[in-house]
């Protein structure tokens, strides 16, 4: 059946708009392809190293769950520093406060100058991580 | 053991869709929507066991896994039973009133007629309603085939480079809180207080717990898992859109809708980031999906089976995330809007009590997780970051450039939300509507404008946050808006091409759009 003029119209008005969207699909298909990391380059980020294995020796020093302190270096990477350590120590409550009776040292770049006043050194576990406790809790 | 934990999560998700909603002679997309629901329901109920788990003493976590799956097993038996006999006995009365005469007219041969037009339904449900030229069905198979191999390949790979997830919400709240509620044993609570603030202890828990349960299974805390939650999610969620959308447009209608999210590289990218928007979306998508498939089906137990199972799907979006909350309130004003405005029009009450009746359902399949979120807020969770004074928030309020503000970049941000290349896909879908559109009255669905009213209500929320966040209004914006209109990205596109492809298809068809459904539903229609 033959449509008429004006519907035939409308018709490829509808056509052009599918594969114009199809286009633009296309087009964006393209991206998720070219910018998806190369399966022969692929570098696994560091999460785990950061946190995980770097923590391992300290976490089987720590209790097995309650509250421990934290101190560790100053600049863009402390806020995710600290992060990734609680996310090593969980189920360990890790607070952002040297004022507990043990506390974690998380100093991944240089150690620390000075240990605040208040805190000794128990072990060093290396790479960075220390354990210290208040020295009023002896 | 993970392949056991998630066929046992598999089969919870599947059990409890089909004991409420047993559908016999369903077609393959109402198939493919059952299936696309099912693992994201088997993780909400995997979810809900682990939060529960304390409750049941000492039992060990597959024992209440088996029993559950005994339980709904025999649900599911019953059910399925009691629809067999519906659609057994009933059949012979409805032939005899509604099919033609057919030679002879016996029962049997009325029977074999009425058989003939329900499988008639069944391929008619899958194919396209219309008749599209052949070349546009196949280009756009192709290219949605090219579009979801790409972002296979793209989800894939990401997940290997980025085994914990990309970005910090990954492992600071939703894998921290899995781990809390894992390797806390007895003490797991303590991970849920203010001391760690940054990790948002009154975020629902749908997907911590959901994998903690996988991780229960394999002894230890492995990355696989909710790596694994959130593929199964990004990927149910393109599946649920392409099965309801050929299932209520059309196979060509279906494949735009698939092209459009398959397309979006902000969507897969984060889908494999292990934050729980995308498992938001896909739960706001399936709501919005069952309230549609509710409607088009012609049984009344089924219709309301359908609402029970969208208020199911709303009350796991609230145990996913807070924004959850937000949509599940939307969304019931949204329908008590609805209820009232049409129960102005009803002269008997059981005409009124009919009106009522579907969302009740649709309140009583929420009702169970919403007893499950309360308990969680009132005794768990620990008060949100989000509200300040009163009189801070109220002067935040009347400060007209915070409104300018959020304004400038809800605009901003729909025209280039989805990091789409070169042409932002909400442009594309603009495009698209007005070559499409055709000049006449707009389609005026009752139920697609409730749910065009729940997403608007939904931004307006989203909005008010905006306004009153005690956090600076820019670093808010720039880290949170995005992800926030992703969770509404897929309905939007569902509502998009349920509009659209009627009217776009139906052009195409040049007038010869085959009322396949609605004849055969009248001829089918129950007394």
């Amino acid at each position: 059946m033959l449509a008429a003029p004006d519907q035939q119209a409308v018709t490829n008005k509808t056509k052009a708009g599918i594969l114009l969207f199809i286009f633009c699909c296309l087009l964006s298909t393209t991206r998720l392809v070219f910018e998806a990391p190369k399966p022969a380059h692929i570098q696994r980020d560091d999460i785990s190293t950061r946190s995980d294995q770097r923590f391992a020796a300290l976490k089987a020093n720590l209790p097995a769950n309650g509250v421990v302190g934290y101190i560790g270096e100053i600049g863009d990477s402390a806020t995710p520093d600290y992060y990734l350590t609680q996310y090593a120590l969980a189920p360990l409550v890790v607070d952002l406060s040297p004022n507990h009776s043990i506390v974690v040292g998380n100093f991944p770049f240089a150690p620390p100058a000075q240990i605040p006043q208040n805190l000794r050194l128990v072990k060093d576990f290396g790479k960075g991580v220390m354990l210290l406790s208040s020295k009023e809790a002896n | 053991m993970l392949i056991l934990a998630c066929g046992l999560c598999a089969a919870l998700g599947y059990l409890a869709i089909a004991s409420i909603w047993p559908q016999k002679n369903s077609t393959l997309s109402a198939l493919l929507i059952r299936l696309s629901l099912t693992p994201a329901f088997g993780l909400g109920i995997f979810s809900a066991i682990f939060w529960l788990m304390p409750l049941r003493g000492d039992a060990h976590v597959v024992a209440v896994d088996a029993s559950l799956l005994g339980v709904l097993g025999f649900a599911y038996a019953v059910r399925r039973s009691h629809a067999t006999k519906e659609n057994t006995h009933p059949l012979s009365s409805r032939a005899k009133m509604n099919c033609p005469d057919s030679p002879g007219n016996s029962s049997q041969s009325r029977d074999l007629a009425f058989a003939s037009h329900s499988l008639n339904q069944s391929f008619s449900s899958d194919g396209p309603d219309i008749n599209a030229p052949e070349w546009i069905a196949r280009v756009l198979m192709a290219c949605f085939g090219m579009a979801l191999i790409a972002a296979l390949y793209q989800a894939t790979v990401r997940v290997i480079a980025h085994p914990h997830g990309e970005g910090w919400d990954a492992f600071a709240i939703w894998n921290l809180h899995a781990r809390f509620l894992f390797l806390g044993g007895a003490h797991w609570r303590g991970g849920f207080n203010s001391m760690i603030p940054w990790s948002h202890p009154d975020y629902p828990l749908l997907l911590p717990a959901a994998i903690a349960h996988l991780w229960s299974y394999l002894g230890h805390d492995d990355p696989l898992a909710p790596a694994m939650v959130g593929l199964i999610f990004t990927f149910s969620a393109l599946a649920l859109l392409v099965s309801s959308l050929a299932w209520l447009r059309g196979r060509n209608v279906a494949m735009l809708g698939g092209l459009a999210l398959s397309s979006t590289p902000f969507f897969v990218e984060q889908g494999t980031s292990q934050y729980a928007d995308v498992p938001l979306s896909f739960f706001i998508l399936a709501t919005f999906v069952l309230l549609h498939m509710a409607r088009s089906q012609n049984h009344n137990n089924q219709n309301l089976a359908a609402m029970m199972l969208s208020g199911t799907a709303a009350s796991f979006a609230a145990w996913t995330k807070n924004e959850g909350l937000l949509f599940l309130s939307a969304l019931l004003v949204a329908q008590v809007w609805a209820a009232i405005s049409s129960s102005r029009q009803q002269d008997s009450s059981s005409e009124l009590a009919g009106k009522w009746r579907p969302f009740a359902y649709f309140v009583l399949g929420a009702a169970p997780l919403l007893c499950l979120i309360a308990w969680f807020k009132h005794t768990i969770a620990v008060r949100g970051d989000l509200l300040s004074s009163p009189s801070i928030m109220i002067q935040k309020i009347l400060t007209p450039t915070r409104y300018w503000i959020i304004l400038q970049w809800f605009a901003k941000e729909l025209v280039r939300f989805g990091n789409w290349w070169i042409i932002p896909g909400t442009m594309a879908m603009l495009a698209f509507s007005l070559l499409s559109l055709r000049r006449r009255k707009p389609d005026s669905s009752p139920l697609l404008h409730l749910s065009i009213l729940t997403l608007i209500l939904t931004l307006a929320g989203y909005f008010a946050i905006y306004l009153i966040t005690p956090r600076d209004l820019y670093w808010h914006l720039r880290f949170s808006l995005n992800r926030l209109f992703l969770q509404l990205w897929p309905s939007a596109i569902f509502l998009f091409f349920l509009f659209v492809g009627r009217q776009a298809f139906a052009e195409i068809s040049n007038g010869a759009i085959a009322p396949k459904r609605e004849t055969v539903k009248k001829f089918t229609r129950s007394p």
